[in-house]
């Protein structure tokens, strides 16, 4: 079975809120559920906390310009399916 | 016979959709019947038995316990006996062609649905083409403009500006004008025997991290040649995909234009980014080159990649682009920073760009190039624009260095009126930003509208030229949150239609993060959000307050003060050294890259 993850252009981005004490604990969170989903270490593009947790939006880059594609392999888009 | 069908609203409150769908209907002739939304689930049923109905058409939306309202009203029918004479459609929100087979439907469409699709199933036929194409036309952006200055006295000043430049030039050679002869002459030498002792001579010419790459394939880091195959893959890719219902961003009139940057470091991920986003009704793209690039001597040539931020702009990659973009879409290549002006343009025409991008000022501050040496460079880069009849637009991104914005629009018009009499031409690109001059002094504390506003009302008042505000809109307004940055381009860019502006360059909203490449959703993002912007606008106008006047008359008598005092030095190039356009109060410092490499023109290089 493909990988999803091959046709992934260049990054998954995820938004989130998490309920959390304080904006460090928020932050430590925020990494850690990137591993958690097995995306390994995760940016944090953006974070607020409100008080009551944080909000968050978290990069991972799969594709990065100028390496190699896995979405590029002839199987990949010639099957769509 | 005309097929006759029964519409039901099952939705209590929303019924305006079905009834769209009706008059389409009624529109094609078929005998619609269609009820009220207030009637219960045993009414509709017995209406429904009451008549031979080819089709009975329920719209609704789900929501919690819908699901059971719909299984109980399919009950119904199949006792009353409707389900053995009728088909039964189930449309609205969150319906998928699954959940209505589940449901017990004949068929299910989603809020997407269009009509054609809905007709083609009730006639028993496959839908019509779905347009998969672009179906727009490329537009010239300079096109209708006269370039003629309204404000005499600015006109004046600029034209002895401009004379005073090109008199200065005349006598004076750099060895980036000196490449960009021997490279056309290469791309006129075709396969002749000629072309070693030209790349012989353009590489005595350039920097030995040029030459090196050139001719030994060791490249700055992070760059390599792109492989055959992955071309070959590219060419599979582009060759079996297709845009699906291409989108249109404006609304109601032809502009503006909407530009976005492409320079991701990677020809084949600039690409298929340019590919996704011209689906999305992007107009155009301008190809951003590494910021190393400008300070070397020469330019890499062949279809290279690059791991960092910015495209190299090889004439092989120019190509590719073109080659691969959608004809009406129009692509500029930046060539003003740097020690490659004049070549750039060059490549950029050669490879059937549409535009490019240069400013003798902008181009000398900051991190740029020294100001002798761009006016040489700049010069001739003008006159290879006008030759290959490629407007370029004018940057003023010196005002996100503090300069101020009268400043900056000064250093504009000097590239206009140098354009003019070169035979270019200039496409003025004021920025729509939240630059450091206008926070310190308080410009933008009211709104965002007023300060923008005048400066496309000054620049109104001098000259008729297109102007493309820039770049992109909404410059230090966006931060990393994804919905204030969507917003905040939509804004500036329902402002710059409502001033009837030509083109505007858009961001994406992970513009403000910069611990990494632009995403390609982040793109989408901001495309959405500016459709939307225009889509809510219409031809409706955001209207400045009485302060935009007030700047505007402010704006033009400053812009006249900078420019008597650039008339009033010996050259542009001693302008700009001694901070006329932009100081070291102000956060402006003269460029430094090929400072004391010009020659005299009748010397050999």
């Amino acid at each position: 079975m493909k990988k999803a993850m091959d046709r992934v252009v260049d990054t998954v981005d995820i938004e989130t809120y998490l309920l959390c004490k304080n904006e460090s604990e928020g932050k430590r969170l925020a990494l850690q559920l990137g591993e958690d989903l097995n995306l390994g270490t995760v940016d944090i593009m953006f974070q607020e906390f409100d008080g009551y947790g944080i909000r968050v939006r978290l990069r991972k880059y799969i594709h990065k310009p100028g390496k190699h594609y896995a979405w590029l392999k002839p199987e990949e888009y010639s099957d769509k399916g | 016979m005309a097929k006759k069908i029964l519409c039901v609203p099952l939705d209590p409150v929303h019924d305006v959709g079905l009834k769209l769908i009706r008059s389409a209907l009624d529109e094609r002739g078929y005998t619609t019947v269609l009820l009220s939304p207030d009637l219960s689930l045993e009414a509709i049923s017995k209406k429904a038995a009451s008549d031979d109905y080819d089709f009975i058409l329920v719209s609704r939306t789900i929501g919690y316990g819908v699901a059971e309202i719909l299984g109980r009203f399919i009950d119904l029918l199949d006792a009353s006996g409707v389900r053995e004479k009728s088909k039964l459609i189930l449309g609205g929100k969150a319906i998928t062609p699954e959940l209505a087979a589940e449901l017990g439907f004949d068929k299910g469409f989603g809020e997407h649905m269009q009509i054609d699709e809905l007709i083609a199933y009730i006639e028993g036929r496959e839908r019509d083409i779905v347009v998969d194409r672009l179906q727009r036309e490329k537009k010239d952006i300079a096109e209708g403009y006269s370039y003629r200055f309204v404000h005499a006295e600015i006109e004046e000043l600029l034209s002895d500006i401009c004379d005073k430049l090109l008199q200065w030039t005349e006598s004076r050679h750099s060895a980036g004008v000196e490449r960009a002869k021997i490279r056309e002459e290469l791309i006129n030498a075709g396969e002749n025997g000629k072309r070693e002792s030209l790349y012989k001579k353009y590489n005595s010419h350039c920097d030995s991290e040029i030459t090196n790459g050139n001719t030994k394939n060791i490249y700055p880091t992070g760059v390599r040649n792109v492989s055959q195959e992955e071309l070959s893959a590219l060419e599979g890719y582009i060759s079996t995909t297709h845009p699906h219902a291409p989108v249109t961003i404006q609304h109601n009139q032809d502009r503006p234009l909407i530009f976005k940057f492409l320079g991701s470091g990677c020809p084949i991920m600039d690409l298929v980014h340019g590919k996704i986003v011209e689906r999305w009704g992007i107009n155009g793209f301008l190809i951003i080159n590494p910021s190393w690039e400008a300070r070397y001597e020469g330019l890499l040539q062949g279809c290279l990649t690059h791991e960092n931020d910015g495209t190299i702009t090889s004439l092989e990659n120019i190509k590719l682009m073109k080659q691969y973009l959608d004809p009406s879409t129009l692509l500029t290549v930046r060539a003003h920073r740097g020690l490659n002006t004049p070549e750039t343009v060059l490549l950029a025409g050669a490879a059937g760009a549409d535009l490019t991008k240069i400013n003798l000022v902008y181009g000398s501050l900051g991190a740029g190039t020294d100001p002798e040496r761009l006016a040489v460079d700049g010069v001739e880069a003008i006159r290879y624009a006008a030759r290959y009849n490629m407007p370029f637009d004018i940057p003023g991104n010196d005002e996100l260095s503090g300069v101020p914005a009268w400043k900056t629009l000064a250093g504009l018009l000097i590239n206009v009126m140098l354009g003019k009499k070169l035979g270019a031409k200039p496409i003025l690109k004021p920025l729509f930003c939240y630059g450091p001059h206008i926070v310190l002094n308080g410009m933008m504390d009211q709104n965002f509208v007023d300060f923008n506003a005048a400066k496309i009302y000054a620049l109104r008042q001098i000259v008729d030229c297109p102007i493309w505000p820039g770049e992109p809109i909404a410059f230090m307004t966006q931060s990393e949150e994804r919905v204030q940055a969507a917003n905040a381009t939509s804004y500036h860019a329902a402002l710059a239609a409502s001033l009837g502006v030509d083109v505007v360059t858009i961001a994406s909203t992970d513009e403000a993060y910069s611990r990494g490449p632009i995403a390609i959703a982040s793109r989408i993002d901001t495309i959405r959000a500016v459709t939307d912007a225009y889509r809510f606008m219409g031809d409706a106008q955001i209207s400045p307050t009485g302060q935009a006047d007030l700047f505007t008359e402010d704006m033009i008598k400053k812009i006249i003060e900078v420019l008597k005092e650039v008339q009033s030095k010996t050259s542009l190039a001693e302008a700009i050294y001694e901070g006329a356009l932009g100081n070291e109060e102000d956060g402006a410092y003269p460029g430094t890259f090929g400072k004391g490499t010009l020659t005299a023109a009748s010397a050999k290089i």
